[in-house]
């Protein structure tokens, strides 16, 4: 017997027994045993084969289930790890397992980002779960979103090398005389975090998703608000720095804003007009604005 | 030739962004600004639409405070709505959405998948998993196990228990713990029974969750028993009557805890010991046999545990030494490190690094261990590992790390030697940064200078003068007379 044939077995012998109880639902063995083969076949599809490792990285969810068995279906080796885990003993992990792919929560990406180019053999990045939270305060946050075509850079890669450079410009012309920026990771000043970015993707356009630290920041208020779990907690509570604590003062918005607009006109050599929304944006906007107000 | 008769007012030739700057935006803009824009652009290509701008910057200043979050986070709308605090939530994404660049969606990848898969052909003894543990040494070492490993184990464990189809266990300890991993996933799968999955562990979640499934089996840490034990009794829940077995492993529990729990839930609570290296458990006190306090219990037949003293002789009942075990469970060894692997296991024997002894019934007992690992609520933690962490702050020149008794858990206790003066509170900051929160000192003692023999290194025995080890156990075997705490071991 091997590992990746139990959900099998088991799926013949008692089909309709329940086998995973999640959230008030529960999957039976022949649910819990296709969706080990989707996932199985999907990591074929990627190239994983047997005696290749694959990370996981995943809380206590279904997608743990499916992914640890398909692995072991495939007969590949599972390297299962911590999420606690920070940016520095994932990497060890990665690289000493020689994974070539993992299967992560989302919010956990930005993490995985950060360290990629010290990991030659991860191809592939396979996130689930939309946990991410954002917390946004008039005194601290001021968002910085980029919309362009894929087309306009060579790779992601192009992405986040000239957004964060752009970035980085913006808090340099804001007087933080020390931020730096790690490629793929976030600009930070004194060690500490002071604006983070996401290149998102579909189809053929990417969104530059950044939060800039302007003023002091409590995440504990917010935190009573949200219920997240420790592992994700952890990073969202990384060291923080704000533009304030470093020059002294918040700067208004309008030096944000000036300041912003200098450091993308002078990475992208573009020239910003002030716009607003075209009529089908404005309706698309207003659409999901009214569908995030839901529950 | 004079160029001047063509010249106007210099022409910017730079291609045209849009801004759009709000200074009052709240947080809905923050998700629905951009991806308004995202949806008109991949729209406009299919409508042929002419379009001024190739690009959008947004700036978007916030007046008033919110969270955003996604469609698997819980938020307590009432405690927000207190606060005045926007709720947005962003809703489930559906085929094709955006996602972070270069990555793959698991969703995608399973709509688009066939829906059978044959096993692919392999040994028993070929590596399955490569479970990554804290040594004395540092970076985390990469225990090898085999399919047999984790079948022995949960077919021996599972008997001990009588798990079988029917059952619901409750999977509240982490799957990436070899505990959660072995006893909880793959223990359930072999014996067919039922998991409950308990991604957000709280006392109340999980006590619902033991509820509504009628969950049989609990496997949990000693902090989690005690937890649920307060609750319940806070509350004065009356817990109906499904669970069985319960297992405790990874540290000591209290004997009135035990007995609290067993009488409030009318289950039995066993305690057990086992380490990554040996696929998780080795020794439970049987559910169905004696009991004893303070003990690890016995293995099953079909692992072997002995007591050797330090030239690797056996010793016998009563006297303390290292523990060994024996078996199928015994991992293929570390990931590339041969050196290590041997120093860990000979003859099939592996060391577990773990002091104790056996009694007349062949019951056995933890008293200390060898190696200076700390284990915080069920984690290894490396005292080198957080040292080196903690020298690579500019204003520290020697540092070493504890483990201290603080209430009824292990706690890390840092002492430091000062560079230049620092707040403990720099420290704890640069090290939130660098380690895991499990690994981060809970107490920083700053001292002029550390304890050294005459080699240099560092005396951590004089460190500890007030640390009473938790697994000092009263050398008796005797379950009624043992008033000191149990033993068990935790895993990585």
């Amino acid at each position: 017997m091997l590992l990746g044939e139990l959900p099998e077995a088991a799926a013949r012998a008692n089909p309709d027994g329940t086998a995973v109880v999640f959230d008030g639902r529960k999957m039976t063995w022949k649910e819990v045993e296709t969706s080990v083969c989707r996932v199985a076949n999907g990591l074929g599809k990627l190239g994983i084969r047997k005696g290749d490792r694959v990370a996981i990285m995943l809380p206590n969810i279904p997608e743990f289930v499916f992914s640890f068995f398909a692995i072991q279906r495939l007969g590949a080796v599972c390297v299962p790890f911590n999420t606690m885990y920070k940016g520095g003993e994932v990497m060890h992990i990665l690289r000493d397992s020689g994974a070539r792919a993992v299967i992560a929560l989302s919010n956990f990406a930005p993490l995985i980002n950060e360290i990629l180019h010290d990991l030659p053999a991860l191809e592939h990045i396979i996130l689930t779960g939309e946990r991410s939270v954002v917390f946004a305060d008039p005194e601290s946050t001021v968002f910085v979103h980029l919309v362009a075509p894929k087309s306009r850079f060579a790779s992601a890669d192009e992405a986040y090398r000239k957004v964060g450079a752009a970035l980085h410009d913006a808090l340099r012309m804001l007087g933080v005389k020390d931020a730096w920026y790690k490629h793929r990771g976030s600009i930070r000043s004194k060690g500490r975090k002071m604006a983070g970015f996401v290149v998102q993707e579909a189809e053929d356009q990417y969104a530059a998703i950044s939060v800039v630290f302007a003023g002091d920041f409590s995440v504990e208020e917010f935190i009573s608000v949200v219920w997240v779990p420790q592992e994700i907690r952890d990073k969202v509570m990384e060291p923080l720095i704000s533009v304030a604590e470093a020059i002294g003062r918040r700067p208004s918005f309008e030096e944000i804003r000036s300041a912003v607009s200098l450091a993308f006109e002078k990475e992208f050599g573009v020239r910003l007009e002030s716009g607003s929304f075209a009529r089908d944006e404005q309706f698309g906007y207003e659409k999901l604005r009214s569908l995030m107000g839901r529950r | 030739m004079k160029w001047t008769f063509f010249s106007r007012k210099p022409r910017d030739a730079r291609p045209v962004w849009r801004l759009v700057a709000k200074p009052d935006a709240d947080v809905f803009d923050v998700q629905a600004c951009p991806s308004a824009a995202v949806e008109s652009a991949i729209a406009s290509k299919y409508l042929l639409a002419s379009r001024k701008h190739e690009a959008t910057l947004f700036v978007l200043g916030m007046a008033k405070r919110g969270v955003l979050a996604g469609p698997d986070v819980s938020v307590v709308d009432d405690e927000a709505a207190r606060r005045g605090v926007d709720v947005a939530r962003i809703p489930r994404a559906g085929r094709g959405a955006a996602r972070p660049a270069q990555t793959v969606s698991l969703d995608e990848m399973m709509l688009s998948a066939g829906d059978d898969c044959a096993q692919e052909k392999a040994g028993e003894d070929e590596l399955a998993c490569l479970i990554y543990t804290s040594g004395t040494e540092g970076r985390p070492k990469g225990a090898m196990l085999s399919h047999r490993n984790f079948l022995s184990d949960c077919r021996l464990i599972g008997g001990l228990c009588r798990i079988a189809e029917g059952d619901t266990v409750a999977g509240v300890l982490p799957m990436f713990h070899i505990f959660g991993l072995t006893n909880v996933l793959i223990g359930a799968f072999v014996n067919r029974a039922a998991i409950v999955l308990v991604p957000q562990y709280s006392p109340a979640s999980l006590l619902k969750a033991v509820a509504e499934s009628g969950a049989s089996f609990l496997l949990a840490t000693p902090t989690i028993f005690r937890h649920v034990l307060r609750i319940q009794q806070k509350r004065c829940i009356v817990p109906k009557g499904a669970l069985k077995v319960c297992i405790s492993g990874a540290a000591p529990l209290e004997k009135e805890i035990i007995s609290e729990f067993e009488e409030a839930f009318g289950s039995k609570l066993c305690e057990g010991y086992g380490l990554t290296e040996s696929t998780s458990a080795v020794c439970l006190n049987p559910p169905d046999g004696t009991r004893k306090h303070g003990s690890i219990g016995m293995p099953p037949p079909g692992i072997e545990m002995k007591i050797a003293g330090d030239d690797g002789v056996d010793l016998p009942a009563g006297a303390v030494g290292e523990i060994l075990v024996k078996g199928e469970v015994v991992m293929l060894g570390y990931y590339n490190m041969p050196g290590e692997t041997a120093g860990a296991i000979s003859g099939g024997w592996l060391r577990t690094g773990d002091l104790g002894y056996r009694d007349g019934d062949g019951y056995f007992f933890v008293t200390d261990r060898k190696k200076e690992i700390i284990i915080k609520g069920g984690y290894n933690v490396s005292p080198k590992e957080v040292e080196e962490a903690i020298l690579a702050h500019p204003s520290v020149k020697d540092a070493a790390v504890i483990g201290v008794r603080k209430n009824e858990r292990e706690a890390i206790k840092a002492f430091v030697v000062a560079r230049e003066p620092v707040e403990a509170e720099d420290l704890l900051r640069h090290l939130r940064g660098s380690l895991s929160a499990f690994k981060v000192p809970d107490e920083i003692e700053f001292r002029g200078e550390l304890p050294r023999s005459l080699a240099g290194k560092v005396l951590k025995k004089e460190l500890k003068e007030t640390f009473m080890d938790l697994r000092l156990i009263e050398r008796s075997g005797d379950a009624a007379g043992g008033a000191a705490g149990g033993g068990c071991k935790g895993q990585p």
